[in-house]
């Protein structure tokens, strides 16, 4: 082979090629985030569960596990997700079934109160729950009676209203896989709607119930706002963290609770994942949605049953919006807003601070995301897979454990990332890692649905990444970045668990204002400021549904003008 | 050769879809790449465009190397099967993106954009959404995005298949229309031997990622080199010298030395059938399909496919007698299903 047959293949190769960098950028960049701000604190979460003094070992572990405040606090989390799951689980189906599987008219109403629990900090669920049946409550003094709310049963509401929007939305999402031909068939061959309930509809639903299951049990035994609220001498593992850390100091036993509480997580989640997979592969394309027939029976039960789930969902909220104008529970209940001239330090301020760490968390962790999609569709397999399931792991991470990695992490001097510390920054950065796995997931179901295809074309055409991405791949999946920003934004707005050992005495955020409002019995203001929070929130689904409504419509009127 | 592809190979974890497929395109020529699903042909034209890497050989364009260049630097147009064309653009946009990226001025974009538009001959849809088109239009307004470039090669993957019978038909001959109009050297993968005979200068079959064999139309359906494409270019009559021996004796005479084992193809049209009360064969069937009629023929060593167009010469029932010329039969390697023939 001479010489010059070998010249050209060498030149190419020398080619230094602008996407390969580029790509390289977009992986590198939310990678080094994900390592730096959830793989080295985890570890050192870890790390700080096995030093005992200045040497390594299983001593907080033997402390821990014969102490028997410890077991007492997991006998009640466990008790307390599985009887949470339960119930929320059923519930949610009855729900989930009424919405997507029985003729009724108002399931716009039904939908729209299923998701407040969402908009609001979980310790909301609570506030409400005491304002309705505490001592002081509503409906205690209405009926004359003094019913123990703080502990189990108080709690139990409380983590059941807020863990049933996700048992409703993954239900359902099951329930919608079924469709009308499926039906149609069983109709030709005779059986009865009862039998089409149990045959079909049960079935097609297993994964989603086993699904909202595991996802209902991890919210509630990481949930960290209604156990502070409302649980009362009923101790449970996400309280126990913050006793440890924040009542006692004692930093290397709360890691060994929080790995502790980290174990039926991320068994939880593993599992959910892979029913997940199963689910996905039964799906076919090119459905056609069911429509239910009017069956009065069915229908009207399972419509009763709804509203009077809905009803108490807008009774232990608006409870808290009209408690919040009360001038003084119980005692004068005429109107006022003086409540909402907020006494404790620092007044609205944390508000205003949050709302601008959730924009910043919003818009940096979407774009984080869409970098990384937008490489890992540029990679070998081989390479793509660790990192998207590493992108996938901070959903199995209570929050609370989180936010003590962080503290543990960022509050030693031994890197330079202490200057994070006590930095609005830092809270925005533990928000979005917090919520990763949610954003990146839905990202990613954007980027599946974008053909392979337009993308090969723009690069045939002459198009590099940058180009390609601008162009082509963000306006594809604009509503599945409106989704994770809007997202993003409110998880910051409302949540509680990561972020309470994150602020300090001149930065807290919201949810942690709200939680010290309530400790210092200024229970009405509490109302109060839960009411702006979610007013925000509220707020932000309006704009949310409105841009994603604006893109549809763009979008239609290309396809029939 | 204008393209040449030398000992292309392909592999994914234990499964090779390219085995050393070497192939070249003219200046000028329309070549159909032709197989089954999974033949690899697919494989094949997006190496050469440049969205999948060599695991082994080189493709070379005017002989200069092209495996280390990405694909938007081959200045290469591609359509797709699924049409592709940028959901958020108006048609306009779609065709003149590849003149925007190169950064030509706008008026000069939209004169390109007018003149393709005519050119695929929907002059009045430049500013509706793609999705506002029928799949038809769609792929033509695919078609004009590709080549508003002025592509140094043409690459179109299965661009009729997701379409109806008469889109089908006619797009494939305003697609050879425009392609000999611009001269353009084009490479079409398609599974479908009707669509390859009727545009291909040069068909390529593949099977299981090697070329089976290479050449005109008509050297592929007349004179298949194996079962395979004998088998693939529409119905054939394939017999083992024995029983051509039985049925046709006429025949054997044309049989070329060879030690392997070998079949006589006979196309359903090259059998001549004369109604004969002696005859050794009874017609079974007739389909009638318009312009011919297909008769299913039993004969002395089984099944016969024949085709007849005109009057109808028998009945089903009827003794019939065959005869074939020995001109009209083609002696093909029975490499089975297999396909492990060498590429003539």
């Amino acid at each position: 082979m001479s010489l010059q047959e070998q010249a050209p293949a060498r030149a190419g190769r020398a080619l230094f090629d602008f996407d390969r960098l580029l790509t390289l950028v977009c992986v590198g960049l939310p990678l080094l985030g994900l390592i730096l701000f959830f793989a080295y604190p985890m570890l050192i979460v870890f790390l700080r569960s096995i030093t005992v003094g200045d040497s390594f070992g299983l001593g907080n572990y033997a402390e821990v596990l014969s102490s028997s405040g410890f077991w007492r606090a997991t006998r009640h989390s466990l008790i307390m997700g599985g009887a949470t799951t339960l119930l929320s689980v059923l519930l949610g189906f009855v729900i989930a079934h009424g919405l997507y599987r029985c003729a009724f008219p108002g399931k716009w109403l039904i939908r729209g109160i299923i998701v407040l629990p969402l908009l609001a900090p979980s310790l909301v669920q609570a506030l409400g729950l005491i304002f309705l049946l505490g001592r002081n409550g509503v409906i205690s003094r209405a009926l004359g009676v003094e019913i123990e709310i703080y502990g189990f049963w108080g709690l139990l509401i409380a983590n059941t209203l807020y863990a049933l929007p996700q048992a409703v939305m993954i239900i359902g999402a099951a329930l919608v896989l079924l469709d009308a031909r499926t039906y149609e068939a069983a109709d030709v061959m005779g059986a009865s709607s009862w039998r089409q309930f149990r045959d079909l509809t049960i079935p097609s639903a297993r994964f989603g119930i086993m699904n909202a299951g595991f996802v209902c049990f991890t919210i509630t035994i990481t949930d960290f706002g209604n156990a502070a609220v409302i649980g009362g001498d009923y101790s449970v593992l996400a309280t126990e963290i913050y006793s440890q850390v924040v009542g006692q100091r004692n930093f290397n036993m709360g890691a060994v609770v929080g790995i502790m509480l980290l174990l039926p997580t991320v068994l939880s989640y593993a599992i959910e994942r892979q029913a997940m997979k199963r689910q996905q592969a039964g799906q076919a394309t090119g459905q056609v949605p069911y429509h239910p027939s009017f069956a009065p029976f069915r229908d009207l039960s399972m419509a009763a049953l709804s509203l009077l789930i809905c009803a108490c969902i807008v009774a232990v909220i608006g409870i808290v919006v009209y408690a919040s104008f009360v001038a003084l529970w119980p005692y004068n209940m005429s109107l006022s807003p003086k409540h909402y001239d907020i006494t404790l330090a620092g007044g609205y301020s944390s508000l205003w601070i949050t709302i601008l760490i959730s924009l910043a968390a919003a818009a940096g962790g979407t774009v984080a995301v869409f970098l990384l999609g937008l490489g890992l569709r540029r990679l070998p397999q081989a390479l793509a897979q660790p990192i998207q399931i590493l992108a996938a792991m901070p959903a199995a991470v209570p929050g609370m454990v989180l936010g003590l990695a962080y503290i543990l992490t960022f509050n030693s001097t031994a890197t330079p990332l202490y200057l994070l510390y006590g930095t609005a920054a830092l809270i925005g950065i533990v928000n979005f890692y917090h919520y990763h796995t949610q954003a990146f997931l839905t990202a990613l179901t954007g980027f599946r649905q974008l053909p392979a295809a337009l993308e090969e074309a723009a690069g045939s055409l002459g198009a590099g990444l940058g180009r390609t991405a601008r162009d082509i791949v963000a306006p594809f999946i604009a509503p599945m970045l409106v989704s994770v920003f809007f997202f993003l934004f409110m998880r910051s707005m409302v949540t509680l668990s990561a972020v309470v050992f994150l602020t300090t005495p001149e930065l807290s955020v919201a949810a942690v204002t709200i939680m010290r409002l309530d400790d210092a019995g200024l229970t009405s203001q509490a109302a109060a400021f839960s009411t702006c929070v979610m007013a925000v929130v509220c707020v932000a689904v309006l704009s949310m549904k409105f841009t994603l409504a604006l893109m549809r419509q763009r979008g239609e009127s290309g396809e029939t003008a | 050769m204008y393209l040449t592809v030398r000992d292309a190979t392909k592999i994914y974890g234990n499964f090779t879809a390219l085995d050393r497929v070497s192939i070249g395109i003219d200046q000028g020529e329309f070549v159909c790449l032709l197989g089954p699903s999974g033949c690899g042909k697919t494989t094949l034209l997006r190496l050469i465009a440049g969205l999948t890497e060599l695991d082994g050989g080189e493709i070379t364009l005017e002989g200069a190397d092209l495996s280390q260049l990405p694909a938007r630097k081959r200045g290469f147009g591609i359509v797709f099967q699924s049409y592709s064309l940028f959901p958020n653009m108006t048609v306009a946009e779609n065709i003149g993106y590849g003149l925007k990226i190169r950064g030509a001025a706008k008026t000069e974009i939209s004169v390109r954009v007018a003149e393709l538009l005519e050119l695929v001959k929907l002059p009045q849809v430049a500013d509706k959404m793609p999705g506002q088109l029928s799949g038809g239009q769609q792929q033509r307004i695919a078609l004009a995005r590709a080549i508003a470039v002025d592509p140094r090669v043409l690459l179109l993957d299965e661009p009729l298949s997701a379409l109806d019978a008469k889109v089908r038909a006619t797009l494939r001959d305003e697609i050879r229309q425009v392609q000999r109009a611009l001269g353009i050297p084009t490479l079409m993968v398609t599974h479908d031997q009707e669509e390859a005979l009727a545009l291909a200068d040069k068909i390529i079959c593949m099977n299981h990622g090697v070329v089976v064999q290479a050449g005109t139309p008509e050297d592929l359906y007349h004179r298949p080199a194996t079962r395979f494409v004998a088998e693939f270019m529409g119905i054939s009559n394939l017999l083992s010298p024995e029983e051509v021996d039985r049925l046709f004796p006429n025949l054997l005479a044309t049989r070329p030395a060879s030690g392997k084992p070998q079949l006589a193809c006979i196309r359903p049209e090259q059998i001549n059938i004369a109604k004969s009360v002696d005859g050794a064969a009874t017609v079974r069937s007739i389909s009638f399909l318009g312009n011919l009629r297909r008769l299913e023929v039993d004969s002395p060593v089984g099944m016969l496919t024949v085709e007849t167009h005109g009057a109808n010469p028998c009945r089903a029932g009827e003794r019939v007698r065959l005869h074939v010329s020995p001109e009209a039969c083609t002696w093909v390697d029975d490499d089975g299903d297999l396909a492990e023939a060498v590429p003539t």
